[in-house]
């Protein structure tokens, strides 16, 4: 499993696309942070997702998810491994774009933003598990940020991006919302990374 | 080794392989040949765990591959025509691999040197041609240096000196004691390789055996002085000859038998052939078997 880890984040570090995705999800959040704090958690939480999609799905659509099994064959130890890469680079993601909020003397905003941003990483990791396609995730995320948790939910607690901006501001109810739809998902995911993976 | 027995893989109701038994051994190069959807990927993506089968068992050195310690070590595979991040460089691509496997990233190096790709390590795998992907492919399969590779359709996209060099490296593999299967549908260029052939179509086993027990000698062509006088001589001891021009096709005798006999009858042989089965041939012909 740490060899996984450890290939994943070299991986990660060596691809240009992965780099440029992570640069720019950190600085539409820094961007937004420029409004207000909450708007920087929205966005931090956004981008630790899309991050995880990026790197997670990035196996699937060009078919290295062969080598990666081949040489690690217990598929829920991979996963594990997806999920802590996707951690590492959301907190990364979170922490870095959220630096203006820092200075700006939320220490305290920022602490607990940065400490919740992992927790959408690995909810990210585990939705790609399941759907594998990148544009479908991201354009269904956006769909269901507009309508679902945007228009029928008017951002209230429950659903798992505004729990995970709730939780970011201290809401400790929002945070085990957040964790119970990440849990939800890890049998879903672990059902879904041992599917047969079909032929070129 | 690897020991094939019983392969069942069913989707819905359409058998993708059945009851397929074979066994690639060490020393030895097996190219395992079919049609396209004849199953013969699916029986190399069930060795090697990517896909579960419906019953049977697959084994790689009597273990299944999911059972094997540090598996790159042991096995090392070729599919799909070269897998790699387009983004990431040949180098990169291969440093990933080994942070993977366990091993010793210092193998990298040497290992682009050896499959031609020293100058292209800092090229990204997107702008590689096929041939340089499939080298690649190959150089990865090598990093763990297992005794045990798995190669499916390794010569698509390889120029001839590509593909020659290919076979020394498979050859080189198996007179090392190492154990190779091989898949392919270029039958000349993997009638160069090979020492076993299994032959699936439609799912299961056609034929299987040694290149050479397979070829076997199907007849004998013969041009001596005296085509009439030869073709009676071998007719009484036995043999069915087909005379074409001044030639004569003799089958039910060895070239040794055919010899002796215008020996005996002392009429000069000017060209003696034994012309064996292809493998295209031994191809075709379980295939059109298998048809009727």
């Amino acid at each position: 499993m740490i060899a996984v880890l450890r290939s994943d984040l070299y991986r990660s570090v060596s691809i240009r696309s992965s780099w440029l995705a992570l640069i720019g999800f950190a600085f539409m959040a820094a961007l937004f942070g420029w409004f207000s704090k909450e708007a920087w958690s929205l966005f931090a939480g956004i981008g630790a997702f899309g991050i995880a999609v990026t790197v997670t799905a990035q196996h699937y659509q060009h078919r290295t998810a062969v080598l990666v099994f081949l040489s690690q064959p217990h598929r829920w130890r991979v996963l594990i491994a997806q999920c802590l890469v996707a951690a590492v680079l959301g907190t990364t993601l979170a922490a870095v774009s959220g630096l203006p909020v820092l200075l700006d003397e939320s220490a305290a905003h920022y602490a607990s933003t940065v400490l919740v941003a992992p927790v959408m990483a690995v909810f990210g990791a585990l939705c790609t598990t399941v759907v594998r396609h990148p544009m479908w995730l991201l354009g269904g995320l956006f769909a269901w940020l507009l309508f679902a948790e945007g228009l029928i939910n008017r951002m209230e607690n429950g659903l798992p991006f505004a729990a995970f901006a709730l939780a970011s501001a201290g809401n400790t109810k929002a945070l085990l919302f957040l964790l119970a739809w990440t849990a939800a998902a890890v049998p879903v995911a672990v059902w879904a990374i041992h599917r047969d993976l079909a032929g070129d | 080794m690897i020991e094939i027995r019983d392969l069942t893989k069913t989707y819905g109701r359409v058998d993708a392989v059945r009851d397929v038994t074979f066994t690639a051994a060490p020393g030895r190069v097996t190219g395992l040949l079919g049609l396209n959807g004849s199953g013969k990927s699916t029986t190399l993506r069930i060795l090697l765990g990517l896909t579960r089968p419906t019953r049977g068992t697959a084994l790689v050195n009597g273990k299944r591959y999911r059972d094997l310690d540090q598996p790159l070590r042991h096995v090392g595979a070729v599919l799909e025509q070269g897998l790699s991040h387009p983004g990431q460089s040949g180098y990169a691509h291969l440093v990933t691999q080994a942070l993977l496997g366990g091993i010793d990233r210092s193998r990298v190096g040497p290992l682009l040197e050896f499959v031609g790709l020293e100058e292209a390590a800092a090229k990204r795998t997107g702008d590689y041609s096929l041939g340089m992907r499939q080298r690649l492919a190959v150089a990865t399969a090598l990093l763990g240096e297992p005794n045990v590779l798995v190669l499916d359709e390794p010569a698509n996209g390889l120029d001839p000196p590509g593909m020659a060099w290919l076979r020394e490296l498979l050859r080189a593999r198996a007179e090392a004691g190492g154990t190779v299967l091989i898949s392919s549908h270029l039958l000349a260029e993997l009638e160069q390789v090979v020492d076993d052939v299994v032959i699936i179509g439609q799912g299961r086993i056609l034929a299987a055996g040694p290149l050479a027990e397979l070829a076997g000698t199907a007849r004998l062509r013969v041009r001596g002085g005296d085509p009439v006088r030869l073709a009676g001589a071998y007719e009484k001891a036995g043999a069915a000859v087909v005379p074409y021009e001044h030639l004569l096709f003799v089958s039910g005798l060895t070239p040794e038998q055919a010899g002796d006999i215008a020996l005996e009858i002392q009429v000069p042989i000017y060209e003696l052939v034994a012309e064996a089965e292809h493998l295209e041939d031994i191809f075709m012909n379980a295939n059109v078997a298998e048809v009727r």
